[in-house]
């Protein structure tokens, strides 16, 4: 036995010591931002796939236990699972003929699920729902008192709304899975606005807020086996809106999606995976410079469940952006996965390239991904 | 083994969880947060009332230096005049351990005087002495000594400028001498009075002497002398009888009791304007509206007070002065104890009668920040009774154009939360 964890661990650490060094080697002059779509908008939504599915494109999350997106494949866990993703994502922010390298680090999924009854399973967690941290900074001018007044702007926001999920699944039959969850919006971001005027007579604005987020979401999938191989999957989601807060006003309703996707898993062989994915989401709802969103995914998994190869594409739109069409952005990633300690322990790996378009600024994003999943 | 792995991933899982920060340029309107920070300027005239004008709050003998100045002007002349007294010994001193002898007289004394304050342009300097009555006190005025200065100067005249052109600043015909202490930019002076100059006269007034002194100079003479550590000392060099016999005794140097100056004119009356500065010092009260749209909800980046005033300021031509605008704990009316947190001070040049602009941003944060404090700003000179110099400006009962006026720079709310 002793032997047996020598072989298994030792990698698995290694692989681990080198995911979080990819994940914290950057250049000095990179630093937190999401993408710059989000700022005159609610935020960057957040991506609802574990590792192992943003990996393959996302195509598989709609069929992955571990991807907060759809309840149903729950009712395939046989026992306490939970787990964890985190990501490094550095971005070239390119407005007209300026880029500007930047840098994100989050933790944005984080689960456990366990069976409760012989057909029912249950999982709590939290993901990302929108991101708003960013950081802007805008030199200007303005005409005060009769005088031409530069000055510099610092406008940041950080923080993010999550999704705290509490969610059922039952397999119902051999080729039906059910599930239902609920969703509780909240999140908080501590916003600041600064000016400082070139004439130190004018002295220096700082203003503070922190800025409380709530709402509310129910949503349910359904999974059904077609035939030896196929599976299908349908999801749909709704969330009533987004309310925010400084101190005891609300300062803004903004009504969110309704959503709804559906995949297709084909596993021609134990060892190969193919998966495809769309979703459409009435983003729209949230007022103007908003845009109902479609996104689709493709993605392959092949060998092993010790040490598979992932593959994927995705793309589709972003919901918030300047002018009348929506920024576009495409995907393609590349992971693998190790089990560990007799395969009770799983870490993902995962690297993805990105680039989206909207306006005069085109965003390129390489993106680490750890993930580690636990069963106890 | 294991826990060296465990202990190594935590180590990189901590060190992954710390996010570096830089920002980004924004190109607005598209990718720029929706609100903007938006700032205001507003002019306040009519928000200030009920201002007033006190004097008093330091008299002559309370200020810490002697003011003397001779300024010929078209209308009047300013006169300033140090006064001082020194009590003497009596008519005794100890002329051994178990005995004392009448004091007969003084061979001479030495008076020691620092000027610690003067115009640079100020050229043939001179100062002249006089005996007055030993009767001074707090209460005199120009007026009750304006004959004890006709009199004959009780020692020959001080040229200042030649005592300096000495070598090592001595005289040796006269015995007077003058230090430049470059440090603290002050000129000692050391002047010898001889035995008819120095009259001790230990029977009738127990040995007290009182001096004045007059400047003059061909340009601009004003000066200011010293009080207390920087303050006329007094070296009597006596003669004391010893069994029938003069014997030379040289007594510990002597501070003033009085140390004071008296000027003409007087300040004028206090009238409808607001009056700052002058002797005894005048301070002015200005009550302050402050708007609540800009108290509660915005921040204030830049606050000025505009005061115009009414005659142009008086006061030696060197002797600029400072004002400084501050605010009250409490508004008491002229007993108002003053904020001593905060100064917005300004420079008055004598003769000027532009408008004075004071930045009382500072101030005026403070009254945002703090609702419960008076919004009542006081003027004062920041060294008062120092300076002969006074200024007047026009009070909010004025026209529209002169009142005390608050230009107001601020920043609304910025809309945060708002997609």
């Amino acid at each position: 036995m002793r032997r047996a964890n020598r072989w298994t661990g030792g990698p698995a650490v290694g692989i681990a010591v080198v995911a979080m060094t990819l994940l914290t080697a950057s250049p000095r002059d990179l630093s937190a931002q999401d993408s710059q779509f989000g700022i005159r908008g609610l935020g960057t939504p957040g991506r609802w796939e574990s590792v192992r599915s943003r990996s393959s494109g996302g195509a598989f999350a709609p069929f992955d236990a571990l991807s907060p997106l759809m309840e149903a494949p729950l009712a395939d866990i046989s026992q306490l699972t939970a787990t964890a993703a985190g990501g490094t994502s550095h971005r070239d922010a390119q407005l007209g003929d300026t880029i500007t390298k930047l840098r994100a680090t989050r933790f944005p999924l984080m689960g456990v699920a366990g069976r409760v009854a012989p057909r029912l399973v249950i999982s709590g967690g939290f993901t990302t729902y929108l991101d708003r941290s960013w950081d802007v900074t805008l030199r200007d001018s303005t005409v005060l008192r009769g005088e031409l007044e530069r000055y510099r702007d610092e406008i940041t926001s950080d923080g993010s709304v999550g999704d705290i999920r509490l969610a059922a699944a039952s397999r119902l039959s051999r080729r039906l899975a059910i599930g239902a969850g609920i969703h509780i919006l909240a999140g908080s971001t501590r916003m600041t606005a600064e000016r400082r005027f070139d004439d130190s007579t004018f002295h220096a604005v700082g203003q503070v807020a922190e800025v409380r987020y709530d709402g509310f979401g129910v949503s349910g999938s359904v999974l059904i086996g077609v035939a030896p191989g196929l599976t299908i999957a349908g999801w749909a989601r709704a969330d009533n809106r987004l309310r925010a807060q400084v101190g005891d006003s609300t300062i803004a309703l903004t009504d969110l999606p309704r959503m709804a996707g559906a995949g297709l898993l084909l596993a021609p062989s134990p060892r190969v995976r193919f998966a495809g994915s769309a979703a459409w989401r009435s983003w729209s709802n949230a007022g103007p410079g908003a845009f109902d969103t479609w996104s689709w995914s493709a993605g392959a998994e092949f060998g092993s469940g010790r040490m598979p190869i992932r593959l994927g594409v995705r793309g589709g739109q972003l919901p918030f952006g300047p002018g009348t069409k929506a920024p576009t952005e495409f995907a393609a990633s590349a992971g693998t996965g190790r089990a560990f300690a007799q395969g009770r322990a799983l870490i993902d790996l995962g690297v993805e390239r990105l680039e989206r378009r909207g306006g005069i600024l085109t965003e390129r994003v390489w993106t680490v991904l750890v993930g580690l999943t636990v069963r106890p | 083994m294991t826990r060296r792995r465990l202990t190594l991933v935590g180590a990189v899982l901590l060190a992954a969880a710390c996010v570096e920060r830089l920002t980004a340029p924004g190109h607005c309107p598209d990718f720029c947060p929706s609100g903007q920070i938006t700032v205001v300027d507003t002019l306040l005239t009519t928000s200030i009332n009920r201002d007033s004008s006190y004097r008093g709050y330091v008299v002559s003998y309370q200020s810490p230096v002697m003011l003397a100045a001779f300024l010929p002007d078209t209308t009047d002349t300013l006169d300033g005049r140090p006064i001082f007294r020194f009590n003497g010994f009596g008519p005794r001193l100890p002329v051994s351990s178990v005995d004392t002898g009448q004091i007969r007289g003084a061979d001479s004394a030495r008076l020691q005087l620092y000027i610690v304050r003067r115009d640079t342009a100020t050229h043939n300097l001179r100062l002249q002495f006089y005996r007055l009555p030993t009767t001074i006190d707090t209460t005199t005025t120009f007026d009750a000594v304006a004959a004890a200065f006709n009199n004959a100067q009780v020692r020959p005249t001080v040229y200042v400028d030649t005592l300096l052109a000495q070598p090592g600043g001595k005289d040796t015909v006269t015995g007077d001498s003058v230090v430049v202490d470059t440090v603290n930019h002050r000129w000692l002076l050391s002047l010898k009075f001889d035995a008819a100059a120095a009259r001790y006269d230990g029977t009738s007034d127990s040995g007290a002497v009182a001096y004045g002194i007059r400047i003059a100079a061909d340009t601009r003479a004003s000066i200011a002398f010293g009080k207390g550590a920087v303050g006329p000392v007094l070296q009597w060099y006596l003669r004391v009888d010893s069994l029938g016999k003069d014997v030379a005794r040289n007594p510990g140097v002597l501070g003033p009791t009085l140390a004071n100056f008296v000027f003409t004119p007087p300040p004028g009356p206090l009238d409808d304007t607001l009056a700052v500065g002058g002797v005894p010092s005048a301070r002015s009260l200005l009550r302050v509206a402050f708007p609540k749209f800009i108290r509660d909800s915005s921040q204030i980046i830049r606050g000025t007070l505009f005061l115009v005033p009414a005659v142009a300021a008086r006061g030696a031509p060197a002797d600029s002065f400072v004002m400084e605008a501050r605010t009250v704990l409490a508004d008491f009316g002229r007993k108002s104890p003053i904020d001593a947190r905060l100064d917005d001070p300004i420079v008055i040049h004598p003769g000027a009668t532009d408008t004075i602009k004071i930045e009382v941003t500072n101030m005026l944060q403070l009254w945002a920040a703090d609702t419960t404090h008076p919004t009542v700003i006081l003027l004062r000179p920041q060294a008062e009774a120092q300076y002969f110099g006074e200024i007047r400006f026009y009070p909010s009962k004025a026209a529209l154009a002169l009142r005390p006026t608050l230009q107001i720079t601020y920043v609304k709310q910025f809309p945060f939360g708002v997609p």
